[in-house]
């Protein structure tokens, strides 16, 4: 009885439900969508790592701390290690392997790079046939000879390359001209790398310099397990080397590849995440006045003998079937947004088509779980609500449902927790640690978000009255009429401003914090940076040939040369970290203009080592105590530290500086990484511009490197944050759509309920176009209404972070008025669109059906 | 059908002289076709004085409210023509009807008359304002005190009782001084000491301010209220009186229903 009154009533309220079942569906949808793009990612990568690991991989001993250093030296097996292994009872074949990363492959013809230059690398190695080889040539032949090269196919396919088209290799031995010989097709999957071979004789010499190999893989001939094998060969190679079996080779490389996915699925649950939280919202309104305008046909439902239970029951069940539909469609709209995405990853070469959907039962349990939680709990306060509808009520003649006054407790409850949240974020702004002030912004913006909810019906009357007031002044009776309806039911207005307010709280305080980071930069930039020019070598680091191209520029002072060395250091008290040293030439004091604490800025390059000030504060350090650095390989260090650098600029913050020389005292010049960045100073009375563009000629055979003036440089990391920029309006967009269907339910809803009103108006001589435009004016009062809210909040968000981080190098407060401006506008046409539809359904409501009494 | 018609041309009345204030000629209004067709009014003639009361009365489904809607242009006809003033509203686009009410006429409905976002005041100057037009102050003032509402006008609807919204409602019709007021059942709603109120502004307004008023009720107290009444039976108007008391209206009424059951 109870379900077929719960039936009954959905589908007759079937349009109502529509714009929350699109809600719900949107987020099921990407909870699901997430789950199958990673499980398919996950097989495949797991389908192709199976079948082409060796049995055991022989590999140099890895040293921790020293291949983490950008342009690090590459490590290798003596060639006499493949024979040792060959010779074991139960191996079937031993072949040795070269691979590196640090090679750049560029088109001549265009002097661009091949290959992907960020995520994946570009792997160059050695053509060899192993039993499970990745890889089958499709067309040309292998390498042979010092001049040819085999790429794969998608890699020839994306720079537009073909057989016999001309290669530069640049490796830290020099530049060597290919041509490709032979293209490579993929077996199953393509992970995103660019591969490159060249026969073994010319990949030893150009990428390693000398007779070796970077690994041998063993393969077995199945009479004993892969862990026998690898303790054999153990003993047979002796010591200095690191054995891994396919399993354990399986477990790394899904490592490396899962901390992409991983980026992938968490910026994807937070879309989700976005769109439960907003989605909930329309849920939490639909219901609200589905409820609001039964309240006579509950009432006769209590009246008749039904108890608060059942009511409140038949509610929460017409959820439950807005939730089992919603997530049904959501989780095939979920696979659907899989299979984009699949087709999405293979554009930029990831090729995941070839395994098909791995779907699994994780799917439909987490859609489900997400899609019933959610809508249930969105609809439990309304459902209440209906259970405390008295049996009175039936026989009250409503001719619109009681309009909800915000009441006082929710007024308290708000105010307190909009004062707490207020409270955290100015003492989170004055605290004297960043992991401090971190805590305690983030409580904070919990708290003012939730306090801004619940406060949102109390502000609606009050701001609305403010900012309608010009309204009738503007649009005369259509402007008075929308801003008294808006401010009618303070608590819908409320709630359907509110998933408005999210998004764009989250975009203003996100562009707050980025631009402040743009402008701080810069001016600890013009503050501190005295170079003219800068020379990044990007991942690979500069080889010696890159150096010595810059060197020769005419017009050029000097150039300052920075290496990344990886060290273990030991404090005065005996605790250890992992940190970096950045060690550089003796200029880098005239190019960059150290923020002194304490001691001397040139006793880094005499032989000291510098810290920053929070580094030194947590340590209880002080100039002239005795550090020791530990570069691996039994090579250790003890220096004096010479310098303090004082906090609050990004550019140095973190930095452990000194000198190059004073590193090669403890590790021989050839073990050295290469340089990671160069800096340059233009000689007095030269055209700076000029001598940047001889600076870039000079590096033109390398177009891997950036080389830019100070205000390329400044473009270049303002590019960079503007990146993380877009995922943020991604973000927004999404709450957006959903927003703007929270406008336009409410709007649909209210117009419903107006239908005498709106006839009343339309008898007394109101216009079709004035009607429609009431209706998209209180749209528009609406949207505005939660972008201010979103902004307030954004805004206070966006300067308390800026506050904590003024230590950490945000020291300059920016607030980018033209995206503010921007937002308030757009939400003004979000307004217009969401009232749309409602203004054409009411411009269309027969005058006589609207005034006609029941 | 001819005894209306009859009775509308060969009975001149006083003011009968002047111009209609609404008239209707063949007017026919069907809904449905075939064998479902219901015909609502079927070839109706009538004239509305101007300056005069007229009440229509007629049991449920004789087609009252249907006419009037039709006169007030809230509704289309089949076939006929409606005049009001000199308009002919028959065949008028949205567009033109909608001004056309705004201008020249005044409701007063049974129940929801204001809106209840508004206050009193500001409900009464409504269709001025829609108009964009300044109400006349001085006849504003004399509309809200002859209905006895000057100290409830920053009230809203939900403040005030049932027959004082009625006489908002009244006030409201009256401020924008249309041609022709249009009421259904304006006092359906009230007991009967608040109907007697309203309808007791009504009377005056045409007494003392010369409007001219059009009201469709099924009570014969009403109707005594009016200068003449028609009625309407399955769409046709049957009879007329004139200078009606509730007691002749009431026999009539029980005289007809004789008629019709007979």
């Amino acid at each position: 009885m109870l379900l077929k009154t719960s039936l009954r009533s959905f589908f007759a309220h079937k349009g109502r439900m529509a714009l929350s079942l699109i809600a719900v569906v949107l987020s099921v949808a990407f909870v699901s969508g997430t789950l199958v793009f990673s499980n398919t990612a996950t097989a495949t990568f797991d389908r192709l790592f199976a079948s082409t690991a060796s049995d055991v991989s022989v590999g140099p001993h890895s040293d921790r701390t020293a291949d983490r250093q950008v342009g690090a030296k590459v490590r290798t097996v003596p060639v006499g290690t493949v024979q040792k292994v060959s010779a074991l009872p139960g191996v079937k074949s031993a072949v040795g392997e070269i691979f590196v990363s640090s090679a750049v492959l560029v088109d001549p013809a265009t002097n661009k790079t091949v290959g992907p230059t960020t995520g994946a690398p570009t792997l160059t190695g050695n053509w060899v046939e192993t039993p499970r080889d990745s890889l089958e040539i499709t067309s040309g032949h292998a390498p042979q000879g010092s001049g040819q090269i085999l790429l794969d196919s998608d890699t020839v396919k994306k720079a537009g390359l073909g057989l016999g088209s001309q290669l530069r290799l640049v490796t830290a031995t020099g530049n060597y001209d290919l041509e490709i010989s032979g293209i490579a097709t993929f077996k199953t999957t393509n992970p995103g790398a660019a591969l490159a071979f060249l026969d073994t004789q010319t990949a030893q010499r150009t990428l390693l310099g000398t007779a070796a190999y970077t690994s041998v893989e063993v393969f077995g001939d199945g009479s004993r397990s892969n862990d026998a094998l690898k303790a054999e060969a153990a003993t047979a190679v002796g010591t200095g080397f690191d054995l891994k079996t396919a399993a354990e080779q399986k477990a790394e490389n899904a490592k490396g590849v899962g901390s992409f996915l991983d980026f992938m699925k968490y910026a994807m649950l937070g879309f989700a995440g976005i769109s439960l939280l907003v989605g909930g919202f329309l849920i939490i309104n639909t219901f609200s006045m589905l409820v609001a305008q039964r309240t006579r046909e509950i009432g006769l439902m209590r009246a008749i003998g039904g108890s608060r239970g059942q009511v409140n029951g038949s509610v929460l069940v017409e959820a439950l079937i807005l939730a089992v539909l919603g997530s049904t469609l959501g989780l095939f709209g979920g696979i659907g947004l899989a299979m984009l995405l699949i087709r999405l990853m293979s554009a930029v070469g990831m090729n995941l088509t070839s395994a098909g959907l791995e779907i699994g039962a994780s799917v439909p349990i987490a859609s489900y779980t997400v899609g019933i939680v959610i809508t249930v709990l969105a609809a439990f306060i309304p459902a209440r609500r209906a259970g405390r509808i008295s049996p009175m009520s039936a026989l009250r003649d409503h001719g619109t449902p009681a309009e909800g006054k915000a009441n006082r407790i929710r007024a308290a409850v708000g105010l307190v927790l909009t004062a707490g949240g207020a409270a955290l974020l100015v003492t989170a702004a004055q605290a004297d640690k960043p992991a401090t002030g971190g805590a305690l912004l983030g409580l904070g913006v919990v708290l003012t978000l939730i306090g801004f909810v619940v406060i949102g019906p109390l502000l609606a009357t009050g701001l609305i009255r403010v900012l309608g007031a010009v309204l009738p002044a503007l649009f005369g009776p259509s402007g008075r009429l929308a801003q008294r309806n808006a401010m009618r039911n303070p608590r819908r207005t409320g709630a359907t401003a509110a998933a408005l307010m999210i998004g764009l709280a989250l975009v203003i305080g996100a562009s707050v914090f980025t631009s402040s980071y743009v402008s701080s930069t810069n001016e600890q930039i013009d503050r501190s940076v005295g170079a003219d020019y800068i020379v990044d070598g990007g991942r690979n680091g500069l080889t010696p040939a890159m150096v010595s191209a810059a060197k020769s520029v005419k017009g050029l002072d000097h150039l300052t040369e920075q290496k990344e060395i990886a060290a273990t250091l030991t404090l005065p008290d005996g605790t250890r970290s992992d940190t970096g040293l950045s060690a550089v030439s003796p200029a880098f004091v005239d190019d960059f203009r150290l923020p002194v604490k304490a001691g001397s800025a040139t006793a880094i390059t005499g032989g000291g080592v510098s810290v920053d000030e929070a580094f030194a504060t947590a340590h209880h350090l002080s100039v002239g105590d005795r550090l020791t650095f530990d570069y691996g390989q039994g090579r250790t260090q003890s220096l004096e530290l010479g310098l303090i650098t004082a906090k609050g600029n990004s550019l140095f913050d973190g930095n452990l500086f000194t000198g190059i020389d004073t590193v090669a005292k403890a590790v021989p010049a050839a073990e050295l990484p290469q340089d990671v960045v160069l800096f340059g100073k233009a000689e007095s009375g030269v055209d700076k511009a000029r001598t940047l563009d001889a600076l870039q000629e000079s590096l033109k055979a390398y177009p891997q490197l950036t080389v830019k003036d100070q205000a390329g440089y400044k473009k270049i990391i303002q590019d960079q944050i503007n990146s993380l920029l877009y995922l943020v309006y991604g973000l927004l967009g999404l709450a957006i759509v959903v927003a703007i269907l929270g406008v336009v339910n409410t709007l649909a809803l209210s117009v419903v309920e107006r239908t005498r009103e709106i006839g009343l108006l339309r008898a007394i001589g109101l216009s079709r176009r004035q009607l429609r435009r009431m209706i998209r004016l209180e749209s528009v009062v609406i949207a505005i209404f939660g972008a201010v809210l979103g902004t307030g909040l954004g805004l206070a968000w966006g300067i308390t972070a800026q506050r904590v981080l003024s230590g950490k190098g945000l020291s300059t407060l920016s607030i980018p008025t033209g995206t503010i401006v921007g937002v308030l506008l757009a939400s003004a046409a979000i307004g217009l669109l969401a009232a749309l539809l409602p203004a054409f359904r009411a411009g269309r409501m027969n005058v006589l059906a609207a005034i006609a009494t029941d | 059908m001819t005894t209306a018609a009859t009775a509308v041309h060969n009975a001149p009345l006083p003011g009968a002289q002047a111009a209609p204030a609404a008239a209707a000629r063949q007017v026919t209004k069907a809904y449905g076709a075939g064998e479902t067709r219901v015909t609502a009014l079927d070839s109706v003639d009538v004239d509305i004085q101007s300056g005069r009361f007229t009440a229509i009365m007629g049991p449920s489904g004789s087609g009252k409210s249907t006419l009037m809607h039709c006169l007030a242009g809230l509704d289309t006809v089949s076939s006929g023509r409606i005049w009001i003033g000199d308009t002919e509203i028959t065949g008028l686009k949205d567009r033109q009807l909608t001004r056309l009410r705004r201008d020249k006429i005044g409701f007063i409905f049974q129940a929801f008359n204001l809106l209840p976002t508004l206050n009193a005041l500001e409900n009464i100057t409504l269709p001025m304002d829609i108009a964009g037009r300044k109400p006349d102050r001085a006849w504003l003032d004399q509309v809200v005190a002859t209905v006895g509402l000057a100290d409830r006008l920053k009230h809203r609807p939900t403040q005030l009782s049932g027959g004082q919204q009625q006489r908002v409602a009244v006030a409201r019709a009256l401020a924008a001084r249309p041609e022709i007021i249009f009421g259904d059942e304006p006092t359906g709603n009230l007991d009967s000491r608040s109907g007697a109120e309203v309808l007791t502004f009504l009377r005056r307004s045409v007494d003392e301010l010369g409007q001219t008023i059009v009201m469709v009720t099924h009570d014969p107290v009403a109707a005594s209220y009016a200068d003449r009444v028609l009625f309407l039976a399955d769409g046709v108007i049957v009879d007329e009186m004139h200078a009606p008391t509730a007691d002749s209206v009431l026999e009539r009424m029980r005289r007809f229903d004789g008629k019709r059951t007979s």
